[in-house]
């Protein structure tokens, strides 16, 4: 309690500088400057002034019953609102220019959007038609396997249901010899020209001997 | 203990399947029932170029236990084979197949399969397993060379 006392001339002293009509207590007043507020937002830059004039001879008439308020002061205090309200409107400008440049690159962005979709929609019809074309090539499975001479090893990549006959002819050309002196061998088995690495159940990597015939 | 052998030969057989020397065969047995058994391997052996024995795909049994690979496994050749270092039974005798000697666990099939490949040619004398192989060997090398490119003859590759 003796603080709050210690205190109230304190809160006294405030009221005679209206500067900050934050600390008045009065309600007429706390009420004007809303309304101050208010119009800055909502009303246009001319009209606002006149509002704004009108209202600062409010706040004198008030003032008159309670303290009256040196000009100087209230002059001062309507430049600094006079301030604030262009500051104020310079923010709504700056706002609304930026939720102007806000709108305009989400516009830009929809329409960035829009075209990628577009153009992955064209592209995914043009890969469905090649895919419509060459549909059984790009579902089989494929395999690399290990194609073991001699000489040594090389990766050969083929796929799943490619018959070995394609392998043996290849390796035939490039040895320059007769298809049947080659011969497939796969875990010490023949492989027949027939045969594919699924039906051998080959696994990645698996080592397919090669064995040519001298005659 | 069958689990350690067990992963170790499914390893085994599936480093083998990546990698293994040219015209070796090694694989495990599959039972009738269609069932692999992972214990015993069948494999074949080929003769080494520009010996004696090239020609020759020797098939070779490895029984492994239970134990491996603390233990090594016993490989087989038919019974009968001619080598002075394969038993009667065809068992064969080599430091790197003996528990006591030179086997150590880290020895993979290959190294197996290599080794004997290496022995074929290579008969060790000190540690002779039969008698007919070992004193044409020692006495008749001749009759030796001949009887080695005989047995190649019996065993042709299987597939060609």
């Amino acid at each position: 309690m003796d603080e709050t006392e210690e205190l109230e001339p304190l809160f006294d002293y405030s009221r005679v500088q209206p500067l900050n009509p934050i600390s008045l207590d009065d309600d007429d007043e706390d009420v004007i400057c809303v309304v101050n507020k208010k119009r800055k937002t909502s009303q246009p830059v001319e009209n606002e002034k006149q509002g704004h004039v009108k209202a600062v001879e409010v706040v004198d008439l008030d003032d008159d019953d309670w303290l009256p308020p040196p000009p100087k002061i209230s002059s001062n205090d309507q430049k600094s609102i006079d301030e604030d309200s262009i500051l104020k409107k310079l923010r709504l400008k700056k706002q609304e220019l930026a939720s102007f440049a806000e709108s305009a690159k989400q516009l830009i962005e929809s329409f960035e959007e829009a075209a990628k979709v577009e153009m992955y929609n064209s592209m995914q019809s043009s890969v469905d038609d090649v895919s419509e074309k060459t549909k059984e090539p790009s579902e089989r499975a494929k395999i690399i396997i290990s194609l073991q001479d001699k000489e040594g090893a090389k990766q050969i990549r083929m796929f799943m249901d490619d018959k070995f006959e394609r392998i043996v002819k290849t390796y035939a050309e490039k040895m320059k010899c007769d298809l049947k002196q080659i011969v497939l061998c796969f875990d010490g088995d023949k492989i027949s020209l027939s045969e594919t690495p699924a039906s051998l159940g080959m696994e990645e990597n698996d080592i397919i001997e090669v064995h040519v015939k001298s005659r | 203990m069958s689990g350690i052998a067990r992963g170790r030969l499914t390893e085994e057989r599936k480093s083998w399947r990546k990698n293994h020397p040219h015209g070796f065969v090694a694989k495990p047995e599959t039972l009738p029932d269609g069932t692999v058994n992972l214990m015993v391997w069948h494999c074949t052996i080929p003769g080494k170029p520009g010996t004696d024995w090239e020609g020759g795909f020797f098939p070779l049994t490895l029984h492994f236990s239970e134990d491996y690979p603390s233990k090594p496994p016993k490989c087989k050749f038919p019974q009968g084979f001619f080598h002075p270092n394969v038993y009667p039974s065809g068992t064969v005798c080599l430091s790197i197949l003996n528990e006591d000697s030179g086997w150590r666990p880290a020895i993979t099939v290959k190294q197996i399969l290599v080794g004997i490949q290496d022995l074929l040619d290579q008969p060790n004398p000190a540690d002779p397993a039969q008698t007919e192989g070992y004193h044409l060997f020692i006495q008749d090398l001749a009759e030796y060379k001949r009887r080695v490119k005989q047995q190649a003859k019996q065993y042709p590759p299987l597939l060609l």
